[in-house]
């Protein structure tokens, strides 16, 4: 069947700003956005797009579709029969096509400092219970696909935000029994861009394609730093 | 490098001021929200209902009559049935937020613990003891 998909273009070096563009493509009940997008691009070979598992493990196919954040690879054209506008991440700043620069994510990423912190001297694995694991895991689950940062209006009004991928991942590698980096990443939680930006609109969550729930994750983390904070206030000044 | 060296011109488009219009999701989130609105008359006519009170019988009376009126008893029914929602959306959240038990559990222990409430406020105060 053929179907008509609408794609937003922006070619830097001659538009002054996106516009949407019209395709036709050949589409069956396995057509997936992604494929879409690559049967464009037979017609028209500069159309710039990323991809690269396709099968929503790399997490670099994110794509705005009629204005919810989606993975092109695991998103049907068979449940848009009213038709689909493919748009590039929202709050994110277009590069080409669909290509956005995901650098402020990635930078957010890394502030809060998302790997095993332990001063452990020695080479002996670390232990952990199958329940230890439990608490973590669900938040251990992230692809870093970016698409919680376009489903955020508050990333969206303020992109200095930490935003929800970030924020839950340091939740992660706070539940974690391996780990003794709290102390560390409390200051970024407890911060004006931290946790309690988080207004729980929750559309994160509901777009995640790995069930992460990073507004549980963050609002977890809310009662973490009101906890960090009361014991900061309890605790003899000086004393650390 | 700067961006017109390497041919870059990264376009970032304005954050809608509507942007809460544009899905179901973010208009229901802003529901939730104006929920505290209808609230804020219900405080203030408790407030003005607590003034009267200290005021005596006469302005105690005129307070019942205020209070009868069909335009107050619609927007006490309005918060009445916001407030509903809002516990509604609270109740699911909360168990996601402090998941000390199963979610199914802890929303249905809110429901009961806030129909206890209820059923205790309207025993003690409606003069049923
Ligand atoms: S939390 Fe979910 S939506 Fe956000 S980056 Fe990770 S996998 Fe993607
Ligand atoms: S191509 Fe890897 S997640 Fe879609």
């Amino acid at each position: 069947m053929t179907q008509t998909i609408v794609i937003a273009r922006y070619n830097p070096e001659q538009d002054e700003k996106p516009h949407h563009e019209a395709y036709q493509v050949q589409s069956d009940d396995n057509t997936s956005v992604l494929d879409a997008l690559q049967q464009v691009q037979q017609q028209d070979p500069g159309l710039s797009f990323r991809w690269s598992c396709r099968m929503a493990i790399c997490g670099s196919c994110g794509v705005m579709v009629n204005g919810v954040p989606k993975l092109g690879c695991q998103t049907f054209l068979r449940d848009y029969p009213a038709g689909l506008v493919i748009t590039p991440l929202s709050n994110f700043a277009v590069e080409k096509d669909l290509i956005v620069n995901m650098e402020p994510f990635l930078e957010h990423l890394s502030a809060i400092k998302p790997w095993l912190i332990n001063t452990a001297e020695g080479t002996q694995p670390h232990v952990q219970t199958p329940k230890q694991l439990a608490k973590y895991q669900q938040f251990a689950n992230c692809i870093n696909c970016g698409l919680c940062y376009s489903a955020c209006p508050q990333f969206g009004l303020n992109p200095e935000f930490r935003g929800p991928a970030a924020l839950a991942l340091a939740h992660r590698y706070n539940l974690d029994s391996r780990d003794q980096g709290k102390a560390q990443r409390m200051p970024e939680l407890n911060a004006k861009n931290g946790v309690w930006t988080c207004t729980f609109v929750g559309f994160c969550s509901e777009v995640c394609p790995k069930k992460v729930d990073p507004a549980a994750a963050i609002n977890q983390g809310k009662v973490e730093s009101a906890k960090d904070m009361i014991v900061s206030v309890l605790k003899p000044s000086g004393a650390r | 490098m700067s961006s017109q060296q390497n041919g870059r011109r990264p376009y970032l488009p304005p954050f809608r001021r509507d942007w809460w219009l544009q899905l179901r999701f973010y208009r229901l989130y802003m529901l939730r929200e104006a929920t505290v609105l209808p609230l804020l008359f219900f405080v203030g006519w408790l407030i003005y209902g607590l003034y009267s009170l200290g005021q005596g019988p006469m302005q105690w009376q005129h307070w019942l009559e205020f209070m009868a009126k069909p335009w107050v008893f619609v927007l006490n029914l309005l918060t009445l049935a916001a407030s509903l929602f809002h516990a509604k959306t609270f109740f699911e959240l909360f168990p996601r937020v402090m998941p000390l038990a199963p979610p199914g559990l802890m929303i249905a222990g809110q429901w009961l613990g806030t129909v206890v409430v209820a059923i205790g406020l309207i025993v003690l105060l409606g003069g049923y003891v």
